[in-house]
């Protein structure tokens, strides 16, 4: 699959229609704020009977039932079900924010709350334009057969606490939903809509000094697994076993570059270590 | 003489980086062999036992013999330990 045919798959699978979801026994029994996933068929309940089915080739249906929550409808649409829909056509999303310097992706993960968002926010400030925000979908077999990961350019607006609004000096949009303290905001450097490749995953730690270090070996494959909310739909989507799952991640671990930014959390410090991340990115591009 | 042999059955394993790894089947866990590990494991093919392991490490790194038998004692004590090794 190439980089365009993947973008062309998520455009044509991440098609919507409102009205009753197909009945499916298999799905009958889910509670409130779950989702299911088997086979090529996804089923996501969200509040009340707010539910949301996708089958490959059938695209998304969205049921607005009894207690449905309707501003909420984009970020379920976003989230569980886009990534879902990404797992079951071949293409593995990971929980990153990323920025693009001449033609390759910069990607930062770490759990919820690690300042992934804000630093690529921050990241514009240096020039360095957004190129996905939270949630990073890549295409391992859309490379250019060099072994590099293929990513595909973000899906979701940028989205920030207003923590993170002070610190980076973004200017707020709306905010995202009534009961989540965050806004949307445009990226200072703006953003890119091009499939590019991989460079890096910097995996965010909390720690004394600002550095960059590397990852090696087992580590990197450990890494991997512990990207949880990947791993099920992952796992769910493949069917894989454990050794599978294990030998999958390695052939990914070793075509990925990855580092560990460590950095204190202290908000008088954020700019300095912002600039060590704008040199790490600009750096990696010169010594190749 | 007692043939060394890996429990292959116990584990699945990868190289990334200058590491071998190996995942064990039954817990998740992960075993990371570097260094001279790396060359007493990949002499580990079920007929040697550990005086021939030791006579193959020393003609290959042309080391000293004592020195390369208490790493191969360490290594496999170790192997041991984590459930790799076929009980001798």
């Amino acid at each position: 699959m190439d980089p365009t045919a993947a973008q062309q798959t998520m455009t044509r699978e991440t098609r919507l229609r409102l009205g009753p979801v197909p009945p499916d026994p298999d799905f009958a029994d889910m509670a409130e704020q779950t989702w299911r996933l088997l086979g090529d068929r996804f089923m996501l309940r969200a509040a009340g009977d707010h539910r949301f089915h996708y089958r490959r080739g059938h695209g998304v249906t969205v049921e607005r039932g009894e207690g449905a929550i309707v501003a909420d409808e984009e970020l379920w649409l976003n989230g569980s079900v886009y990534a879902a829909i990404a797992c079951i056509n071949g293409l593995l999303p990971i929980h990153a924010s990323a920025v693009a310097h001449r033609g390759r992706v910069y990607a930062f993960t770490g759990p919820s709350g690690a300042g992934k968002s804000t630093l690529v926010t921050a990241l514009g400030g240096h020039g360095l334009p957004m190129f996905c925000d939270d949630t990073l979908v890549l295409d391992l077999e859309g490379g250019a057969g060099d072994g590099q990961v293929a990513c595909l350019p973000g899906h979701k607006r940028l989205k920030l606490t207003p923590e993170a609004l002070a610190l980076t000096g973004a200017v707020a949009q709306e905010r995202v939903c009534a009961d989540l303290d965050k806004f949307y905001a445009v990226p200072p450097a703006g953003d890119v809509g091009a499939v590019l490749p991989l460079a890096a995953l910097v995996f965010l730690e909390e720690g004394g000094e600002e550095a960059f270090l590397p990852i090696a070996g087992a580590e990197r494959i450990a890494r991997l697994q512990d990207d949880h909310y990947t791993a099920q739909l992952f796992l769910a989507a493949r069917g894989l076993d454990r050794g599978a799952l294990f030998a999958h991640l390695a052939a990914l671990a070793r075509r990925i570059p990855m580092a560990r930014f460590v950095r204190p959390r202290d908000t008088a410090r954020f700019a300095s270590g912002v600039a060590l991340a704008a040199e790490y990115v600009k750096s990696c591009d010169s010594s190749d | 003489m007692i043939a060394i042999a890996k429990r292959t059955e116990a584990y699945t394993e990868t190289e990334i980086d200058d590491e071998v790894v190996l995942m064990k089947l039954d817990s998740g866990e992960f075993f990371s062999i570097t260094g001279s590990g790396r060359a007493i494991w990949a002499l580990i093919d079920g007929q040697r036992d550990r005086a021939a392991l030791i006579a193959a490490l020393v003609a290959e790194f042309d080391g000293d013999a004592a020195e390369i038998a208490a790493d191969v004692d360490d290594f496999l004590a170790q192997l041991v330990d984590e459930g790799l090794l076929a009980a001798g």
